[in-house]
C-alpha cells in the first residue's frame, strides 16, 4: 500500500517536474544581423534616449563610464553576486544579434533571446508595463549605441539559486505580466507619472522592502527599503519628511538634484536624477512629481512653507538651549553651510531640520554623507559638500545625536558609534577596490 | 591623477594624487599659499575657497572632487585685491596675525550671497565655523556689515570673481 | 648678548628694571647704498667712520632706518610681527620726530644677524623697550636733514623747521629726497649729544596718538603675506614628525616603515639624533609632498620606550603643586615683608582659599613649521619665530655648526602667544635638512603641533589674608605653583629670590600688586612634575594668567568677606603710598593709577545698575604684568547664569586702560579688544587636561577656542595720556577671567576657583 502510494506521488512529482519543465522552457529566438542605423527615425531615437533615461539603464549596466551600457556591475545579494550584462548592440558580448522581439520579450517576460530566464535584478516585473512604441523606441536607442566587446564576468550564485529554470517558478509566484492600465480616475499628467514610475523608472525597485525571494512587498509598496547601503525613503504617506511633497518639490528634486524643503539627492538617487532624468523630458518630469505628490498626499504649497519655517524655528530653538559637544561640531563644521533663515531657507543650504535622512529610523545615509560628503555630480550639480572623516566616530556621533535631539522629534538612535565604524570601513573598501 | 578645473578664472591641471586636499594642490601646486592650513578637519576655515561660489573647507576636499568646477582662492577674489570685502577689512582694520584672514572673507564673500544683509545672528551662525585665534571678531563683524551696505549700495555691477555660479537656477 | 634682557630682570620683584637706556652708544648717518642710512651702532666702535659702520650694518637691534633717493624712509624692524602691527608703532614713533611724509614709509623685517643683537618679541615690551631711543633716532635725523638742507638752500639751520619729508626757511623748500640726492650726509651723534636732542613735546606730535592703518595689513586681505608656511625653495621635500609618547626621555626601539612604501611620493623615515636634545626620540617622514609625508606618517609604525612620565595626568600635576605648597620649605620668597606670621598670629580673622587654573594650548592658527637647508657651507632657517635669540645657540648645537654659519629668515607669524618665543620646531626640521642633505620643510599637522605644544602649565595657588576687627587686611600671603618656562628654557635668566632661592619671574608675575594689605609674603614653587612632563611654555601673558585668576578672584572674596562693595574694598587698598606710590617714568603715580581706572570702570559700566534674574557685573584689575612696566586695567563682565544647564554666557566686558602715551590708538584698541576675548575664552571656553602625560585636546574637535557667536558686546576705553608708553598686549587677558567668576558669584552666588569654568561644574556647584 506504501509502495503505492509512494509510485504515485513519485509519478506526480515526475508529471509535476514535466508541466513545469514544459511551463518553463522558452525557445531560443535566433540570431539577426543589427539592424541598420537608418531603421530609425530621429525622434525615435530621441526618445528612446529619453526613456533610457527614465530608466536609468546606463547606472545598472555600466562600470567603465568610457564604456556606457558594457555591463560587468556587481550586485552583491543574499543569493550570491550577479553581474550587469552587456546592452551594447556588439554582437559578440551585447545584444546585437537581438531581433526586436527578443528584447520586447525579455523586457516584458524577463527572457534573454536563448530562452534563458533572467533574474529579477533586471527589474522586468516593472518593464512589462511598457508600451511597444517606448520598447521600439528604446530598442532603436539601444541598438544605435557604440558597440562595446566586453564580457561581464559571470554570476556567482549560490545553488540552487543559480539555476535559471527555477526562475520560472519565481515568476509563478510574484510576476504578473501586462502593460500599463490607465486609471480613468485619475488625470493625465498622473496616470503618465504612474505609467513612467511602475514601468520603466521602476521607482519601486528601491523604495519598497523586498520578501525573502527578492520580490517586492506589494503590500508595503514605497514604505522605504535598505538597498546598495543606501537607505531609499518611504514615498507614500509613511514618509518620515516633516514637510510632505508637494509637486513643485518633487519638480526641483527630480529636475535639479534638490528640494529646498527636503534635501539633494545622493548615492544612487543622484544617479538616477542627473544621469538618468537628467534626459527625460520637462512633462515627463512633472508627471513623475504629479504621480508621487499624490501619493504623499501634502497640503498645499503655502502649508509646506509654513511648516518648514516652523520645522527651522523649532530645530534653531532648540539648538539654542542645548549645550554639548554635539552642537558644537555642528555650529564649527556645518552651521557656515547649513543655517538658514526659517523664513527663507535656501536649497543650497540644506537645512537639515527638514531633511528626511536625519529622520529616518536608519541612520545610514546621514552618517554616509557625513563621512564621505557630496561629490559636484551628485546633490545640486557643481555644489560640494566635504566629507567630514577626519572628525572621529565619537565627534560624529555626537553630531549626530546632537541634531537628532534637536533637529527632529524622532527617538534617538542606538548604537551609533558602530554604525559609523561600519560605514567607515565601507568606505575604505569602496576606495580600496576602485583604485 | 589629474584633475582640470578653472582656478581663479584661468583653466589649470594639476598632477596631484587623486585624494591630496585641495589645499595643498592650490598652495604646493598652483603656488597659491594665500589659503591657509588650521587644522586639517573642517573646522576653523583658515582653508575655505569657494567653489562653483560656494564656500568650501579645500582641507578636507579631495582635489579631484573639484573637476571640472570653478575654483577661486582669495588671489583671484578681486584682480587688484579690492573686493568690498577687502576694503572693508583695511578701512576696519581687522587683521592682526592675518592668518586666518583669507579664510574669514572668502567665507564672508560666499555669505552674502545668502544673505545679503547679515543680521548678527546669521553673521554668528555663518562665521561661526571661522576661527579667528587673534579673537578680532568685534571687527570682522563690523567689516562684513560695511563691505554688505557696499555690496547692496553698488547693486549687480560688483559681483565678485567667484567662478560661474552654476547653481543659481537651482535655488528659485 | 643677553644683556638687555637681564638687564629687564629685577631681581627683588621678578620684574624687568627700567627700559634700556640710550647709553655707551652713538647715533651715526651715513651715505650708503644711494642714500643716507641713520642707525645706532654698537659700544666699542669708532665714532670717525660713520660710512665703515654703515657699509658693515654694525648696528643696535631694532633702531634704524634707510632714506632712498626718491624720498622712501624704510624703517627696519627687528620686532616679529604677529598680529601687533609693532612695525607700524615702531616706525610712527621714529617719522614723527623725524617729520616726514608718514606715506613715505615702508617697513622691512630683518633676518636674524649677530649684528642686530638680542632678538626677542615679547613681554608686551616693544614700545615700551623701543619709545625712548626711537624717539631720538628720529629727532638725530631730523637735525641732521635741517642742517644739510639749510646748507643746501644757502641759510642758516636756525632759519629752517623740517615738517612732512621737507625742510623750509621761509618761502623756499627742499625735500628729504633731494638732501638725500644733493647732499652729502655723514655725522654721529655722541651719547651726551644724544641726550640733549630736542624731542617735541606730546602737544607738537603729528603722528603719535593719531589714527593711522598698520602697514602690515593691506597684505593680510589678498593673501599676500607671507607666513612661514609659505616658505619654499627648489628641490625642497616635505616632512611631518612622529612624536614620541612623552616630552623628553622617549627612545625609539625600532621604525617599520613597510606600509607607508606603498604611498606615492613617500621617501625616507629619518630617525633625529639630536645633540641638543630637544627633540628626543623623534623620527620625521619624508616626501615629495606634504599629503604624501602625512599619509605616510600614518602608516610608519614606531615602537617607542617612552619616558617616565608616560602616565601622568593633570590631576597628578595639581596634587603635586598642592604638597609643594604645603610644604613650607620650598620655593622661591619673592616678596617677604616683616611681619607676615605675626600678621596672621594676631589677626581676627583670616580667610584662605585655593585656586587652579588647567592647561591651556596656544592654538596659534598656523601650526609651527620649519623650512631648511644648508647651502655652502650656510644653513638658513626659514620660520616664524619670536625669539631668534634664543633657539640660535641650540641650532647651532644640534647642527654642530657656528651660530654665525645659521641665519633665520623672517615671516609673518600665523599667531605668537608666545609659542613662537621656543623655537624648539625649528630643530627637527634642521636635524632633518641635515641628515638628508637636501632642503626640507617640516610640517607639524594640528594635532602633532598640540602634542608639541609648549603649553601654559596647570597652576595651584593658595591665598590668605589676615583682618583686622574692622575688616581691614592686616597681612597676605599668595603661594603659587606651576612649570616655569624660563627653568626649562633660560634657566640663566633666574633672578634670586631673598631667600636664595632662584625663580622664573614670569611665573610669578602679576602677583606683586599695589595694593596695600600690610606685610605681604609671595612665594614661587617650580612645579618639578609638570617640568619633566612638558616644556612649559610662555603664553600670552604667562604667570599673569594664573596669578591674577587668584588674586582678583581672592580680593573679591576678601570683599564679600567683610562685607564691602567689591570695588570700595579695592579702591580703599590703592593708596598709593609707600612701595605702591610709584616712580617716574614708568610706575609715576602708582596705585592711584589702578584707582583711577577702577573709578572709571565703575562710571563707565554703570556698576550700581539693577540687572535681570541670575545676571550680574564681576569686576577686576591688574596692573599687567610687570611692576615696572605697569599697564593700569580694570574690567568689569555681566554675565548671565542658566540655572537650568549651569551655561555662563558673557554678556558685556567694560575696559578701561591707562598704558600712558598710545602710539597707535587703533592698534592699542585691537590688542586690548584680542587681549580681553583671550581671556574670556580661556576663563569659559579653552583648557584642556594633561593625560597619560600628554594634552587630551589636540584639534578643534575637543579644544574650543571662542568664536563670532560667543562674543560679549565691548566697550573699550583708554586714559587719555602723555605718561610713558608701556605694553598692551597681555594686560587685558589677565583680567577678564576673575571679572567672570566675580560676576558669577554676583549673579548666583556660587564662587567657581578652577578656570576653565564649565557649565557641567557650574551646575553641580548650583544644585550642592
Amino acid at each position: 500500500m506504501i509502495k503505492r502510494i509512494t509510485a504515485i506521488l513519485v509519478g506526480l512529482g515526475i508529471l509535476l517536474l514535466a508541466v513545469f519543465l514544459v511551463y518553463a522552457w522558452e525557445a531560443s529566438i535566433p540570431e539577426q544581423d543589427p539592424p541598420s542605423p537608418g531603421n530609425f527615425s530621429q525622434a525615435m531615437l530621441e526618445q528612446g534616449e529619453a526613456l533610457a533615461g527614465i530608466g536609468n539603464c546606463q547606472s545598472c549596466h555600466t562600470v567603465d563610464p568610457e564604456q556606457p551600457l558594457a555591463g560587468g556591475r556587481a550586485f552583491p545579494t543574499e543569493f550570491g553576486t550577479l553581474y550587469s550584462t552587456n546592452i551594447t548592440p556588439d554582437t559578440a558580448t551585447g545584444i546585437g544579434t537581438w531581433s526586436r522581439e527578443a528584447f520586447h520579450r525579455a523586457m516584458r517576460e524577463g527572457i534573454s533571446r536563448n530562452g534563458a530566464h533572467l533574474f529579477p535584478a533586471f527589474p522586468y516585473t516593472h518593464y512589462t508595463k511598457v508600451s511597444d512604441e517606448d520598447l521600439d523606441a528604446l530598442y532603436a536607442y539601444l541598438m544605435t549605441r557604440e558597440p562595446v566587446n566586453a564580457e561581464p564576468p559571470g554570476n556567482d550564485l549560490r545553488f540552487p539559486f543559480n539555476i535559471r529554470l527555477l526562475q520560472a517558478g519565481w515568476k509563478l509566484l510574484f510576476f504578473e505580466e501586462g502593460r500599463y492600465q490607465p486609471e480613468d480616475s485619475r488625470s493625465e499628467l498622473w496616470n503618465r507619472g504612474a505609467y513612467l514610475a511602475e514601468g520603466l523608472g521602476h521607482c519601486s525597485a528601491c523604495h519598497t522592502p523586498r520578501n525573502d525571494f527578492g520580490a517586492e512587498q506589494t503590500d508595503l509598496a514605497y514604505e522605504g527599503a535598505v538597498i546598495n547601503n543606501w537607505y531609499a525613503p518611504a514615498l507614500n504617506t509613511s514618509s518620515l519628511a516633516p514637510v510632505a511633497w508637494t509637486e513643485a518639490s518633487l519638480y526641483d528634486y527630480l529636475r535639479s538634484g534638490g528640494s529646498t524643503y527636503h534635501g539633494v539627492a545622493v548615492g544612487s538617487m543622484a544617479d538616477v536624477v542627473h544621469r538618468g532624468l537628467g534626459r527625460a523630458q520637462d512633462r515627463d518630469i512633472r508627471a513623475l512629481a504629479s504621480y508621487f505628490s499624490a501619493m504623499a498626499e501634502p497640503g498645499s504649497e503655502e502649508q509646506a512653507a509654513q511648516t518648514a519655517t516652523a520645522t527651522i524655528q523649532a530645530a534653531q530653538q532648540r539648538s539654542a538651549e542645548t549645550l554639548g559637544y554635539g552642537e558644537k561640531v555642528f555650529t564649527y563644521a556645518c552651521a557656515s553651510c547649513h543655517y538658514n533663515d526659517p523664513e527663507n531657507p535656501s536649497t543650497l543650504r540644506p537645512d537639515l531640520s527638514l531633511n528626511t535622512a536625519l529622520r529616518a529610523d536608519n541612520p545610514m545615509n546621514l552618517i554616509r554623507v557625513t563621512l564621505e560628503g557630496v561629490d559636484n555630480e551628485e546633490g545640486l550639480p557643481g555644489v560640494v559638500m566635504p566629507g567630514f572623516a577626519e572628525l572621529s566616530n565619537a565627534d560624529i556621533s555626537a553630531l549626530l545625536h546632537f541634531l537628532r535631539a534637536t533637529h527632529t522629534d524622532r527617538p534617538a538612535w542606538n548604537n551609533l558609534e558602530d554604525e559609523i565604524e561600519r560605514q567607515r570601513q565601507e568606505v575604505a573598501t569602496q576606495t580600496e577596490s576602485a583604485q | 591623477m589629474s584633475t582640470t578645473f578653472t582656478l581663479n578664472g584661468q583653466p589649470v591641471t594639476l598632477e596631484v594624487a587623486d585624494d591630496t586636499p585641495l589645499l595643498w594642490s592650490l598652495r604646493d601646486d598652483a603656488n597659491l599659499t594665500g589659503t591657509k592650513f588650521g587644522c586639517g578637519i573642517g573646522m576653523c576655515g583658515a582653508c575655505t575657497v569657494l567653489i562653483n561660489g560656494r564656500a568650501t573647507r579645500s582641507c578636507i576636499t579631495p582635489t579631484k572632487q573639484v573637476d571640472g568646477t570653478a575654483v577661486t582662492t582669495i588671489e583671484g577674489l578681486d584682480p587688484e585685491g579690492e573686493h568690498p570685502l577687502q576694503q572693508a577689512w583695511v578701512k576696519t582694520q581687522t587683521p592682526q596675525c592675518g592668518y586666518c584672514q583669507s579664510g574669514q572673507i572668502m567665507q564672508a564673500a560666499a555669505m552674502l550671497k545668502d544673505f545679503p544683509d547679515p543680521t548678527d545672528e546669521q553673521i554668528n551662525q555663518v562665521m561661526s565655523g571661522n576661527l579667528c585665534r587673534c579673537m578680532a571678531y568685534v571687527r570682522i563683524r563690523e567689516a562684513i556689515k560695511l563691505a554688505a551696505a557696499d555690496m547692496r549700495g553698488a547693486g549687480q555691477g560688483n559681483e565678485p570673481n567667484d567662478g560661474t555660479d552654476t547653481t543659481e537656477g537651482a535655488a528659485s | 648678548m643677553n644683556k638687555l634682557f637681564r638687564s629687564l630682570l629685577n631681581p627683588e620683584h621678578g620684574a624687568p628694571a627700567e627700559p634700556p637706556k640710550v647709553s655707551r652708544r652713538g647715533f651715526l648717518i651715513g651715505a650708503a647704498a644711494g642714500g643716507f642710512t641713520m642707525a645706532f651702532f654698537r659700544p666699542g666702535l669708532s665714532f670717525a667712520q660713520p660710512e665703515d659702520a654703515v657699509e658693515n650694518q654694525t648696528f643696535e637691534p631694532t633702531i634704524w632706518y634707510h632714506i632712498h633717493p626718491d624720498g622712501r624712509i624704510v624703517v627696519n624692524i627687528a620686532e616679529a610681527e604677529m598680529g601687533q602691527h609693532v612695525g607700524t608703532a615702531l616706525a610712527r614713533i621714529v617719522a614723527d620726530e623725524l617729520e616726514a611724509d608718514w606715506s613715505m614709509v615702508e617697513l622691512h623685517h630683518v633676518d636674524s644677524d649677530p649684528k642686530w643683537g638680542l632678538m626677542v618679541t615679547g613681554g608686551s615690551w616693544s614700545v615700551w623697550q623701543n619709545f625712548d631711543p626711537l624717539s631720538r633716532a628720529g629727532a638725530a635725523g631730523r637735525m641732521a636733514l635741517i642742517e644739510e638742507g639749510a646748507k643746501l638752500m644757502g641759510v642758516k639751520a636756525s632759519q629752517c623747521r623740517a615738517r612732512n619729508s621737507q625742510v623750509t626757511a621761509g618761502n623756499r623748500s627742499i625735500s628729504y629726497a633731494e638732501i638725500v640726492q644733493r647732499g652729502k650726509l655723514s655725522r654721529t651723534f655722541t651719547e651726551e649729544q644724544l641726550k640733549e636732542m630736542p624731542i617735541k613735546p606730546p602737544s607738537e606730535r603729528r603722528l603719535i596718538g593719531k589714527e593711522t592703518q598698520a602697514l602690515d595689513i593691506p597684505a593680510k586681505t589678498t593673501g599676500a603675506s607671507q607666513y612661514g608656511l609659505d616658505a619654499s625653495v627648489e628641490n625642497m621635500v616635505y616632512a611631518r614628525p612622529l612624536i614620541p609618547p612623552t616630552r623628553l626621555g622617549s627612545s625609539i626601539n625600532r621604525i617599520d616603515d613597510s606600509e607607508a612604501k606603498t604611498v606615492d611620493g613617500y621617501l625616507k623615515t629619518i630617525k633625529l639624533d639630536d645633540p641638543s636634545g630637544t627633540v628626543p626620540g623623534w623620527a620625521v617622514v619624508v616626501a615629495t609632498s606634504f599629503h604624501a609625508a602625512n599619509k605616510a606618517a600614518q602608516k610608519v609604525k614606531v615602537d617607542w620606550n617612552p619616558g617616565k612620565t608616560a602616565n601622568v595626568s593633570e590631576r597628578d600635576v595639581l596634587d603635586h603643586g598642592r604638597e609643594l605648597i604645603e610644604s613650607s620649605d620650598k620655593g622661591a620668597l619673592v616678596v617677604n615683608d616683616d611681619g607676615v606670621d605675626d600678621a596672621f598670629s594676631s589677626a581676627d580673622t583670616t580667610l584662605e582659599h585655593d585656586y587652579i587654573t588647567h592647561s591651556v594650548l596656544h592654538f596659534q592658527l598656523e601650526p609651527v613649521n620649519a623650512l631648511a637647508f644648508e647651502k655652502d657651507g650656510q644653513w638658513e632657517v626659514h620660520t616664524g619665530n619670536q625669539w631668534q635669540s634664543l633657539i640660535l645657540p641650540v641650532l647651532s648645537t644640534a647642527l654642530d655648526v657656528p651660530e654665525k654659519n645659521i641665519v633665520m629668515r623672517t615671516y609673518m607669524l600665523g599667531g605668537g602667544f608666545g609659542r613662537r618665543l621656543n623655537g624648539d620646531y625649528a630643530v627637527p626640521a634642521a636635524l632633518a635638512a641635515k641628515a638628508l642633505g637636501r632642503p626640507v620643510k617640516l610640517v607639524f599637522t594640528r594635532e602633532d603641533d598640540c602634542r608639541f605644544d609648549s603649553i601654559r602649565s596647570p597652576a595651584y595657588q593658595r591665598v590668605r589674608m589676615a583682618f583686622d576687627a574692622e575688616g581691614n587686611p592686616t597681612g597676605m600671603e599668595h603661594h603659587a605653583t606651576a612649570g616655569w618656562p624660563t627653568q626649562v628654557m633660560v634657566p640663566s635668566f633666574m633672578p634670586e629670590a631673598s631667600n636664595g632661592v632662584k625663580f622664573d619671574p614670569f611665573a610669578i608675575q602679576g602677583a606683586a600688586h599695589w595694593y596695600s594689605v600690610g606685610a605681604h609674603r609671595l612665594r614661587a614653587i617650580s612645579n618639578d612634575l609638570a617640568n619633566e612632563t612638558f616644556r612649559p611654555g610662555w603664553l600670552r601673558s604667562v604667570g599673569s594668567g594664573w596669578v591674577n585668576w587668584a588674586l582678583e578672584s581672592f580680593m573679591d572674596e576678601a570683599a564679600h568677606k567683610v562685607g564691602k562693595d567689591p570695588i570700595e574694598f579695592r579702591l580703599a587698598l590703592l593708596k598709593a603710598e609707600g612701595k605702591n606710590a610709584g616712580s617716574a617714568p614708568n610706575s609715576v603715580g602708582g596705585a592711584s593709577r589702578q584707582a583711577n581706572v577702577l573709578r572709571r570702570v565703575r562710571e563707565l559700566s554703570n556698576w550700581q545698575q539693577s540687572l535681570p534674574a541670575d545676571t550680574a557685573l564681576g569686576v577686576a584689575t591688574s596692573y599687567g604684568q610687570e611692576r615696572n612696566m605697569p599697564t593700569w586695567t580694570a574690567c568689569v563682565a555681566q554675565v548671565h547664569v542658566s540655572r537650568e544647564t549651569g551655561k555662563v554666557t558673557l554678556q558685556k566686558l567694560t575696559i578701561v586702560t591707562d598704558a600712558g602715551t598710545i602710539v597707535h590708538p587703533d592698534g592699542a584698541r585691537a590688542q586690548v579688544e584680542g587681549a580681553a576675548l583671550w581671556g574670556a575664552s580661556m576663563a569659559l571656553h579653552e583648557g584642556t587636561m594633561l593625560e597619560n602625560g600628554q594634552v587630551k585636546d589636540r584639534n578643534l574637535n575637543g579644544y574650543t577656542p571662542m568664536r563670532m557667536r560667543d562674543v560679549p558686546a565691548m566697550e573699550i576705553e583708554f586714559v587719555d595720556s602723555t605718561e610713558t608708553s608701556v605694553g598692551l598686549g597681555e594686560p587685558a587677558t589677565t583680567v577678564v577671567g576673575p571679572a567672570i567668576g566675580n560676576a558669577i558669584f554676583a549673579a548666583v552666588g556660587i564662587r567657581m576657583r578652577d578656570i576653565p569654568i564649565r557649565s557641567e561644574e557650574v551646575l553641580k556647584a548650583l544644585k550642592a
